[in-house]
């Protein structure tokens, strides 16, 4: 079998193994982890060598450990933020778009409504408001993300909905939820699964920045934004922050890589594009 | 044919990345901010300009107002008190502005005989009115410090003599008079800039931009979150003149204070943690004592609070199960294990002997003695407080690890300070972690952790839970002599350790880092530096 053209870029290619390198550390956690991730049995603040290569923290943890662990908590929270996201977003926009008139009018002043906070202070105000904890970070980060889906959908709703395959099925007889499941959605998912793509490294950073303002997940669970946060702590310790920081770039630039790739895959223009580039 | 160079949603997809290097460089950078000093600074000895760089926890210079470190600070160089304290010695109270005072035996009159050769810094007399003055107004005034003379009547008996009065016995009273909110104010010039003495005194802006004091140095400018600039005050009329022309103030974050220090910016870094002074070298000095603070467990004893940690039992098996050692290697060196409530450097602190130590076996029994099962309890303390550069982070994860292998589920809540302190101060708290510095170096100060008073009342022990050590209060309170109050404070903390729900734990170092060129540092618990006693080699 052979991988279609877009996948077989560098950065694609890059993204992809990234990606899944993190994937099997999240899925392996347990048996790949040389420590338990919350036994403070190490020397302080010793830096990366035999026996702890990411060095350890101000307790005796192993950061490798809590790296890998942390990985188990913050990608699948980030994918199940974006999923609901692309869920709660699309499904607005595509009322929004399907229907018109006002429930367009409501739905989309409301998504300006929080299109009009800066994004980050928003999330804070939510979270802050829910109280510390992941889930809530979670609550909080949706509650700023959903909007940019709805837009989008909405968009291409708009631009399909009067096309003649959704006006036949429409005279056919078929009820909106029909029209909007069978028509409509398979010819904008395309566009929604690059936003998604792309967007789970913004919300991977969304979600860590809350840790980081201690808005996320409580201490002593191994969240790579807290891990960043403890760091600030022990200046001197570079280690500390840098391989918990490091953690959320490669995921951040794998996603985007691979949103990239997608977008190309699914693009006409940019995948002829890279086709005759190719050739 | 040519490819795009790039799609347009490249920049997009980058702005994600670039954000996440914003958050690395966020954390690699500190936060920290220094600005440097108006005279241009790197000031060294030579210069006979000295750079202190200092978190700042500063509001006023105004003395009647001040209750900050840092105010303390500016106080004690500007203003000078009737009693002081030498170097680090808070046991014992030495005159300054007085010459000589006496305690009558009741305890409940202190009489205070003025110096006569004492001048404020333009030259007139420091006189028995403006020390009444001063008094008057830090207790009639009502702002922070006012508590510290609550009851205590001030009179002038004759040019030279002052007269304090309380209508309890007061020993305390010489320990509280050094405090620099009690620092004594030139009275004309302060009634001239609006001084009342009353809650309407209008002088604080005044005595934000100018001292009317007779300490070695006199305030030349006050920037209550940037810096603050002293000048020596050339007409001290002390026998040790300050050694330094001018002083500044900085208000910098712990981390730039030890790159300020190292590069030879600043001369005094007061806030590095004992991780930070790890890593110092060069011929830097540091100076690691224990601080007065006591950093502490509480375990509330309401059960409509908790019905796990008001068992008495808890709070012993809590007591046996946490790790001091532990505490004490993430706290770093200078830190020691408070034995009490009461710090090591007062008056009545517990031997380090007494402290408790670590059993996990009989912190087990304590438990199965409760007939709690597994309990689980929510520990809750302040997130981004830092106590002497600790934070309690790091310290909340060690108890909770602790207390796990004793068989204590421990919920950690931070919480911002704010949020943490309502539900302390309510008394809400399951189990808290929190510190006490002394209001004044009294032990008296610490009986707010009986039964029905303050603290123990956020630890949800009403008045009538334990008669005996309340009892044991009020006679410590009347007690006079210095030996009967020692044996007296001792008593009640061996007794508040065996049943009380307090679980003291450690007093964090202080570490000041001077440069070469500064000599005599002593670190003092109640103004933490004595600007005025600081030499340059």
């Amino acid at each position: 079998m052979k991988l279609p053209r877009a996948w077989r870029q560098p950065l694609a290619i890059t993204g992809g193994v990234i990606a899944l390198a993190w994937f099997v550390i999240a899925l392996s956690a347990p048996l790949l982890a040389p420590h338990d991730p919350l036994a403070q049995e190490l020397p302080r603040l010793a830096p990366p060598g035999p026996g702890h290569w990411f060095g350890t923290d101000q307790l005796g943890r192993d950061i490798l450990s809590r790296v890998m662990y942390g990985a188990r908590l913050s990608i699948p929270l980030t994918l199940l933020l974006v999923a609901m996201s692309v869920l709660v977003g699309g499904l607005l926009g595509a009322i929004s778009g399907y229907f018109g008139k006002w429930v367009d009018e409501t739905i989309m002043r409301f998504a300006d409504l929080v299109f009009a906070f800066p994004t980050v202070i928003l999330a804070m105000v939510v979270a802050a408001a829910l109280g510390a904890s992941l889930a809530n970070a979670v609550l909080a980060v949706l509650v700023v993300a959903w909007p940019a889906y709805a837009r989008v959908t909405r968009g291409l709703v708009l631009g399909v909905r009067q096309r003649e395959f959704v006006l036949s099925g429409r005279l056919l007889g078929f009820s909106a939820w029909r029209s909007l499941r069978v028509d409509v959605l398979p010819n904008v998912t395309g566009p929604i699964l690059v936003l998604a793509t792309l967007d789970i490294g913004t919300a991977l950073l969304l979600l860590s920045g809350l840790s980081f303002l201690g808005l996320g997940a409580k201490p002593p669970s191994p969240e790579w934004g807290a891990m960043v946060a403890s760091g600030v702590e022990v200046f001197d310790s570079w280690w500390v922050a840098a391989f918990p920081g490091l953690a959320i770039l490669t995921v951040v630039l794998a996603f985007n890589f691979l949103g990239d790739t997608l977008r190309d895959a699914l693009d006409p223009r940019t995948a002829r594009a890279i086709k005759e580039r190719a050739l | 044919m040519a490819t795009r160079s790039r799609r347009p949603g490249a920049k997009a997809a980058l702005l994600p990345v670039l954000l996440t290097g914003a958050l690395a460089l966020a954390a690699c950078s500190g936060g920290g901010s220094s600005s440097a000093p108006a005279s241009g600074g790197g000031g060294g000895a030579g210069s006979k300009t000295l750079v202190i760089d200092t978190s700042f926890d500063l509001k006023t210079a105004d003395p009647g107002r001040t209750y900050e470190p840092t105010g303390l600070i500016v106080g004690k160089a500007a203003y000078e008190t009737l009693l002081t304290f030498e170097g680090s010695d808070v046991t014992k109270p030495v005159p300054a502005l007085a010459e000589s005072f006496e305690l009558s035996k009741d305890g409940k009159t202190l009489t205070l005989k003025l110096r006569k050769d004492a001048t404020f810094a333009d030259g007139s007399p420091v006189t028995a009115d403006d020390v009444v003055f001063s008094l008057n107004r830090v207790r009639d005034m009502k702002g922070t410090p006012s508590f510290l003379l609550d009851g205590v009547e001030v009179a002038k008996t004759d040019d030279t003599t002052i007269t304090l009065t309380s209508a309890k016995a007061n020993a305390a009273l010489p320990y509280i008079l050094p405090n620099p909110a009690l620092g004594i104010l030139n009275s004309k010039v302060a009634k001239e800039h609006g001084a009342t003495a009353d809650p309407n005194d209008k002088a604080e802006q005044y005595l934000n931009s100018a001292s009317a004091g007779s300490g070695p140095y006199t305030i030349e400018s006050f920037n209550v979150s940037s810096q603050v600039v002293l000048r020596a005050n050339a007409k001290y009329w002390g026998q040790a003149k300050p050694a330094y022309d001018k002083v500044v103030i900085r208000n910098v974050e712990a981390a730039t204070q030890k790159l300020n220090i190292s590069r030879g910016d600043s001369q005094v870094a007061l806030n590095l943690s004992g991780d930070q002074v790890a890593g110092i070298t060069g011929d830097l000095q540091v100076t690691r004592t224990a601080s007065a603070n006591v950093i502490f467990l509480l375990a509330n004893r309401d059960p409509s609070v908790s019905k796990v940690t008001s068992d008495p039992k808890f709070a012993e098996a809590v007591r046996k199960g946490v790790d001091y050692a532990g505490l004490l290697e993430l706290a770093g060196e200078g830190s020691v294990q408070a034995p009490g409530v009461i710090p090591s450097m007062l008056l009545g602190a517990l031997p380090p002997e007494a402290a408790a130590g670590r059993d996990v076996e009989g912190a087990k029994a304590a438990l199965k003695e409760s007939g709690l099962v597994n309990p689980t309890v929510k520990l809750e303390y302040p997130s981004e407080l830092t106590v002497n550069g600790l934070s309690f982070q790091p310290l909340a994860e060690r108890i909770q690890a602790n207390l796990k292998e004793v068989g204590i589920t421990v919920d950690l809540v931070p919480a911002p300070v704010t949020t943490a302190l309502d539900n302390y101060r309510n008394g809400k708290e399951e189990l808290g972690l929190w510190y006490w510095g002394p209001d004044y170096p009294d032990p008296s100060d610490y009986l707010s952790f009986l039964p029905g008073k303050l603290v123990g009342l956020r630890a949800g022990w009403k008045a009538g839970a334990d008669k005996e050590l309340e009892a044991a209060g009020d006679k410590a309170a009347a007690e006079t002599g210095e030996d009967a109050r020692k044996q007296a404070y001792t008593d009640i903390q061996t007794k508040l350790n065996a049943s009380g729900p307090f679980i003291p734990l450690i007093q964090p170092g202080q570490n000041i880092v001077t440069a070469s060129s500064v000599t005599g540092l002593k670190f003092n618990p109640v103004w933490t530096v004595d600007v005025a006693g600081l030499g340059v080699k």
